[in-house]
């Protein structure tokens, strides 16, 4: 399976980021960005990351103000001092600020450490940078209402967040999940919080400097929202201030929308939350305050961070400096490492960790909190803003396998989390920063993102305790909804609906009217409900087999000849692909856009419908860019419909979602497609018809394909028909009037040869040894003799790793031979082949009995004789007895005769068992 | 007397041993399964690896009917329900019940709702419910579950469009379902009945379901008629039985005899039957089986049943039959009781015979054929007519009649001169 791969490549030696000369050089870089006066400013994220990067000694340097450029850089002291004067003013805050500033004390511990050489900077700053200072003192003269904000939270448990450090932090910390990192010097903890504290700061302020002008269109939904938070209210007001001054729009804005504004991006507190990613989400306002957020995590021996190498052990995750380790590593080893604790725990020894040194306590990482559930991480969902202006999300939470009904299995990987179907409304305050949750493949490729990296390929469902693997294609519901681009607020509550069916505790909460009383009475296979109860189905456990396996070659091959996987690329239909692009394109770019309709035809399994859908779904992806005016595509295959006519229902129903008799329907369509009626606002756009098996449509009077075929002719159909069927020459068979709306623009699907099927063979193996290459060429030319059926040649292929696979599954069962080899050679596909497409008529004859096969002799004879092509079971019986009594063989009877014939009638042919039976042939 | 009774006990506990044995499909197919050869191992190879590294298959078992395709199907599905018992659900439909698509996709939601514990609805439509095993095809497979579609009576659901197959196939072949499809059936050459659409989305795996070797058919019959030794029978019981049992199956005339069986019917369905037989003849106060309970058994499979119901007639009877094949001789296709005894009459106007009835008589003696049924109404019409004006014809040809009437004892020398005629 996929997850096996990504510890591979973490301890693959070669690592970017270990050398100390590319430390060094990243270190400087930033520095240039440090300056306010920089005018553009880089992308935030990426200076963050390399941020992260930097030596103490800038630090150092910083403090020191020795030179003019260190001055300016040091305005980003004045963030880290703010934050010292929080802990400060925490004192003389009224006491309605207690809770929050609680948080806040919680929040800067590593601050404090630090605390007076802040002081000091500030006092020496202050004359340098006025402006700074009063953003500074603004933001404590409105820290009350952010403050008041929190209070808001609707649900305490996630009220506050202890770190509001920026997303920044915590995707960037640590530069590789396995290795923890080199670090030239000894960095001290606190040291290093500060620092980071400061590269937060610095970006910040060069923000706020252009925040009017440059990030802040709230107005535009798309546009990414930009709002500054910073160690809760504080920044936040600041923003506000500063928005109110600099950006009227913002007013208006408000007072416009008195209602909710649902935004796609966010950016809160110096980070970009987007609906998809991931968050880290406060537990609790008790959780433990002691907690600092280090961004690096600590050897588990010498409880320092930095010096050399650090490896992960996969059992517990912890990190370890290789020189630390005994024996001393000198490289990451391949494959999967165990620290020497948790082999002597598994073999069954008491051990303990080396204790941290006194005074120092170990801290925890995010990723560790997270895994030990005392922080939560979910999805972002969908973002708003409220009426009063405060920032809220909703979420769709992430849980630990310990939380699940099952427990933590024991093929659960570390870092492995479960999507719930469990939403709730967070506000924005309570996220701390971002974390990766990747599907298995992302995963897999991942190696130097960061701690926060974690796993989820399941859905949890929390009322039924069930897994469900997540879909891979996840965006289907976007897909659906983004024909309603224009406004984004309908479209939510669209996907809100859908989802509606999971939102089992909201129901309960608002005590719906809608559903609840009803439930029980919808059926899951009516459309009514809408396959109401389908989510149930999921599994009780995650079945071992699909985690601890490791795949070999062979099945890998087998899973790549899948027809169901979705081949990376498509090989060998370019041209006929580039015809359908440019009829598709040139239909629906024309200004004019009349109908037009093109008719594909080939044999089966020549790809007609997976090269139009593949089309499609570039197409699709131009109008994402925005190159091509947005279509409406529907698809409807000809045998799947229960009868020609209701054509008409599927169609109506995939363009306006409701669903009519067939009758209205035609009716309706008629209104739009003929008299060019349009009713709703979408109904101009140009609409694309795909017609799968399309000689199923044609009826006794064939008035079905005259009406679709008739649309595209009107002016104003603005249709576009593509039918797809096996005859050549289906327009020719049909009535003259739809051969020519439908027989003018055709194209031909012609059968593949074999050195096309053997491209497409080859280009789904692509780096996986398992076939001879004569294997493959012996099975495509066989194919491509017979049909030229693409699925035929990967179903033989397939067939072919199957016995393969088999034969060695059994020779190592029976004698373990070290010989077997694991690929597919020529005598495999041989026996697919003949197992495909021969007849297994020879075979039962050969098994038959005594008497079937003499009585087929028997019938082979008098057909000869006679030369008729049937004949009468009485004369048969004839024909039989002489055989029998010229040969010696006894004559069984009648009645035995006839059950004999019962039983060969499906037998056509002889076998050599009986020697005197060949002359009679 | 009650050293009798418990001298009978044995005996009948293993006879009801050997009988629950031989109505048991689990265990007269496991002998046959362990070998990497069998079909059993190759079946199971394949589902199993349908459900452990989630691909869709599509596989045919064919076979002669008794060849034990559905057991051995059974017996993987058992151990595979054992083996991965959250990871599978079978959906079973039948040719000749489910031959209309949307009977069978109605079956088939209902089946998966039942599985799932969801809400089955009656008025579903026919997009309803194959839209609701597509959905469930998906969630299924997201799940990592394998739903397995046993179709019996394969041939059966090849005919017509083919909707249930296109749609259930193509889906496999599109979304990411786990699903296997068995078809089974007795006609080998029913993948050329599908339609090419469909023939191109099937998988083609092939399992052919022969006849066991002559090798395999002893051994098997070892294995099904000797008694277990560790088993509430007695010790000494049990010994001798085998030892008896082993004694007949190396005889000369025991092998003889099987041969003449197995000439004719070779599939492990009618041995098994034949042995049923032989064993339920066996004499429960000797407590042992004999060479004569296979030889009784034998010989009454290879009973003649119409040459013994032409024994059981009267000379009347034999006469009307002689006068229909002599009516057919003379190309008269159709004839009633009428034509009949116009024929029985000329007979006797010509010959003289001595047997000479009245036309009741005959008349009963031609019901009497009727109730035999040697003899039959051609059609179903005319139910209001009385039965001497139905057209009838002969179910037994002259061959047969001849020889029946050789055998029988007191036949009148004419008619076999009227039949050789």
């Amino acid at each position: 399976m996929p997850t096996e791969t990504p510890r591979k490549q973490f301890q693959s030696p070669k690592k970017p980021k270990q050398s100390p000369n590319n430390v060094k050089s990243q270190s400087s870089t930033p520095s240039i960005h440090l300056s306010p006066q920089t005018p553009q400013l880089p992308l935030r994220r990426s200076s963050r990351r390399s941020l992260q990067l930097f030596t103490s000694k800038t630090v150092d340097e910083m403090l020191d103000l020795s030179t003019p450029r260190k001055a300016l850089e040091a305005l980003d002291g004045i963030g880290k001092c703010s934050g010292n004067n929080r802990k400060g003013s925490s004192v003389r805050t009224p006491r309605t600020l207690k809770c929050k500033f609680n948080e806040e004390d919680r929040e800067i511990p590593e601050m404090g450490k630090v605390g007076e050489g802040n002081g000091e900077v500030e006092d020496v700053f202050c004359p340098v940078s006025p402006e700074a200072l009063e953003s500074k003192k603004r933001k404590k003269g409105l820290s009350e209402e952010g403050s008041v904000k929190m209070g808001k939270s609707p649900k305490c448990k996630l009220n506050e967040d202890l770190g509001k450090l920026g997303e920044g932090n915590g995707d960037v910390v640590s530069p590789e999940k396995r290795k923890k990192g080199l670090r030239n010097e000894e960095s001290v903890k606190t040291r290093k919080s500060l620092r980071c504290k400061l590269s937060e700061e610095e970006m910040e302020i060069p923000d706020l400097g252009k925040l009017g002008d440059a990030t802040f269109f709230p107005v535009s939904p798309q546009a990414l929202e930009s709002k500054k938070r910073k160690k809760g209210g504080e920044k936040r007001a600041v923003t506000r201030a500063m928005a109110t001054r600099s950006l009227k729009k913002v007013n208006k804005e408000e007072k416009k929308g008195r209602k909710r504004v649902y935004y796609k991006k966010v950016v809160y507190d110096g980070g970009e939350f987007e609906v998809g990613d991931d968050v880290y989400v406060k537990r609790r306002e008790d959780a433990s305050s002691d907690d600092e957020v280090p961004e690096m995590e600590e050897c588990r021996v010498c409880f320092k961070v930095g010096r050399g190498v650090m490896i992960e052990c996969d059992d517990c995750l912890g990190g370890f400096h290789l020189k630390c380790l005994t024996p001393p590593l000198k490289e990451v080893p391949d494959g999967d490492w165990v620290c020497g604790f948790c082999q002597a725990r598994k073999l069954g020894k008491d051990v303990e960790f080396p204790k941290p040194p006194e005074g120092k306590k170990r801290v925890r990482t995010l990723r560790e909190k997270l895994l030990a559930s005392d922080l939560w991480a979910a999805r972002i969902e969908s973002l708003w803003k409220e009426v009063d202006g405060s920032y809220w999300l909703r979420g769709r939470w992430y849980i630990i396998p310990e939380e699940t009904a099952s427990g933590r299995q024991p093929h659960n990987l570390k870092r492995e989390l479960y999507r719930t179907n469990d939403f709730a409304d967070i506000e924005m305050e309570s996220i701390i920063r971002h974390c990766n949750v990747m599907s298995p493949k992302e995963y897999a490729k991942a190696n130097d993102q960061g701690d926060d990296v974690f796993l989820c390929e399941y859905e949890y469902d929390i009322q039924w305790h069930s897994f469900k693997r997540l879909a891979e294609i996840d965006n289907d519901e976007d897909g659906e909804c983004a024909n309603g681009d224009e406004d984004w607020n309908s479209c939510k509550e669209d996907d809100s609906d859908t989802d509606e069916d999971m939102e089992y505790e909201e129901e309960n909460e608002r005590n719906a009217h809608a559903r609840p009383s009803t439930t029980h009475q919808l059926a899951a296979n009516s459309r009514k409900g809408r396959f109401f109860g389908i989510q149930k189905v999921g599994t009780k456990m995650i079945p071992e087999h699909v985690r601890c396996h490791k795949q070999t070659e062979l099945e890998r091959a087998k899973a790549t000849l899948l027809l169901a996987t979705l081949p990376k690329s498509l090989p060998c239909r370019n041209k006929e692909m580039e015809e359908i692009t440019t009829f598709v394109k040139g239909a629906i770019c024309d200004d004019q856009c009349l109908g037009r309709c093109l008719y594909i035809h080939g044999v089966p399994g020549t790809g007609k419908t997976m090269s139009v859908l593949a089309v499609m779904r570039n197409i699709k992806s131009e109008v994402d860019a925005g190159s091509i005016r947005p279509y409406c595509f529907v698809e409807v295959n000809g045998l799947k419909l229960a009868a020609p006519e209701n054509i008409y229902t599927v169609i109506y129903e995939a363009l306006t979602g409701h669903r009519v008799s067939w009758k209205k329907a035609l009716q309706l369509l008629n209104e739009r497609f003929s008299d060019g009626k349009k009713i709703a606002k979408g109904d101009d756009r140009p609409c694309i018809l795909l017609i799968d098996e399309l000689d199923l449509l044609v009826t006794r009077n064939q008035s079905v394909l005259y009406n679709i075929l008739d649309w595209p002719t009107k002016p104003h159909s603005k249709l576009i028909v593509i039918g797809i069927a096996n005859t050549m020459d289906l327009p020719e068979k049909l009535l003259p009037r739809i051969s020519s709306r439908m027989g003018i623009q055709r194209l031909c699907f012609g059968p593949y040869n074999y050195q096309q099927l053997q491209e497409i063979i080859s280009s789904r193996l692509k780096g996986i040894d398992a076939f001879e290459k004569q294997a493959v060429e012996f099975a495509s030319r066989k194919v491509a003799a017979i049909s030229g059926d693409a699925r035929r040649a990967l179903e033989i292929c397939r067939r072919a790793a199957e016995i393969a696979d088999y034969n060695m599954k059994n020779q190592i069962s029976s004698v373990n031979s070290s010989t077997v080899k694991d690929v597919v050679t020529m005598a495999d596909v041989d026996a697919a082949i003949q197992e495909m497409f021969q007849a297994p008529h020879v075979q039962v004859m050969k098994s038959c009995s005594k008497l079937s096969k003499i009585f087929l002799t028997a019938m082979v004879y008098e057909l000869y004789k006679t030369g008729m092509g049937e004949t009468t079971f009485e004369k048969l019986a004839m024909t039989f007895s002489c055989l029998c009594t010229s040969n010696g063989e006894a004559f069984p009877g009648w009645d035995t005769l006839l059950k004999v014939g019962d039983d060969v009638a499906f037998a056509l042919k002889d076998s050599k068992d009986l020697p005197w039976l060949a002359k009679y042939l | 007397m009650g050293r009798e009774k418990e001298k009978e006990k044995p005996s009948e506990k293993a006879l009801n041993l050997l009988r629950s044995r031989l109505s048991d499909p689990n265990f007269i197919f496991r002998p046959l399964s362990d070998s990497p050869d069998s079909n059993y191992s190759k079946l199971k190879f394949i589902i199993s690896t349908s459900v452990t590294e989630a691909c869709n298959n599509s596989i045919l078992l064919l076979g002669p009917r008794g060849s034990g395709k559905v057991a051995v199907l059974e017996l993987v599905l058992s151990d595979l329900l054992q083996q991965y018992p959250e990871a599978i659900s079978v959906i079973r439909l039948n040719g000749l019940l489910h031959s209309d698509d949307n009977c069978a996709l109605k079956e088939i939601a209902r089946q998966l709702c039942m599985e799932h514990q969801l809400l089955f609805s009656k008025v579903a439509s026919f997009d309803d419910n194959s839209q609701f095993m597509i959905a469930m095809l998906r969630e299924c497979g997201l799940a990592h579950k394998t739903i397995i579609f046993v179709l019996d009576e394969f041939d059966f659901f090849a005919q017509g469009k083919q909707r249930l197959l296109y749609s259930l196939l193509d889906a496999m072949q599109s979304v990411n379902s786990q699903a296997v499809v068995i078809g089974v059936s007795c006609r080998l050459d029913v993948d050329q009945l599908l339609e090419k659409r469909v023939r191109s989305r099937f998988s083609h795996r092939k399992l052919l379901f022969l006849s066991p070797s002559k090798e395999d058919t002893e051994r098997f019959m070892e294995h099904i008629l000797s008694l277990p030794m560790d088993s509430s029978l007695p010790h000494n019981y049990a010994a001798e039985f085998n030892g008896r049992l082993k004694k007949i199956l190396s005889d000369e005339r025991f092998k003889e005899l099987i041969d003449t069986y197995l000439s004719f019917n070779f599939t492990i369905g009618h041995l098994v039957r034949f042995l049923f037989q032989a064993v339920s003849y066996m004499d429960l106060n000797a407590g042992f089986l004999s060479l004569g309970n296979f030889k009784t058994a034998l010989s009454s499979n290879q009973r003649q049943l119409k040459l013994e119901s032409i024994r059981d007639c009267s000379v009347l009877e034999l006469y009307m039959m002689v006068c229909m094949k002599r009516l057919e001789v003379k190309e008269q296709t159709s004839y009633n009781f009428y034509s009949v005894m116009t024929e029985y009459k000329s007979i006797h106007d010509s010959f003289q015979t001595s047997d000479y009835y009245a036309a009741n008589v005959c008349l009963r003696a031609f019901e009497h054929l009727l109730q035999c049924q040697l003899i039959s109404f051609i059609d179903n019409k005319g139910h209001n007519q009385s039965v001497e004006f139905r057209p009838v014809k002969l179910l037994i040809s002259s061959a047969e009649l001849h020889q029946g009437l050789k055998s029988y004892q007191q036949c009148p020398a004419i008619l076999l001169k009227l039949m050789d005629r």
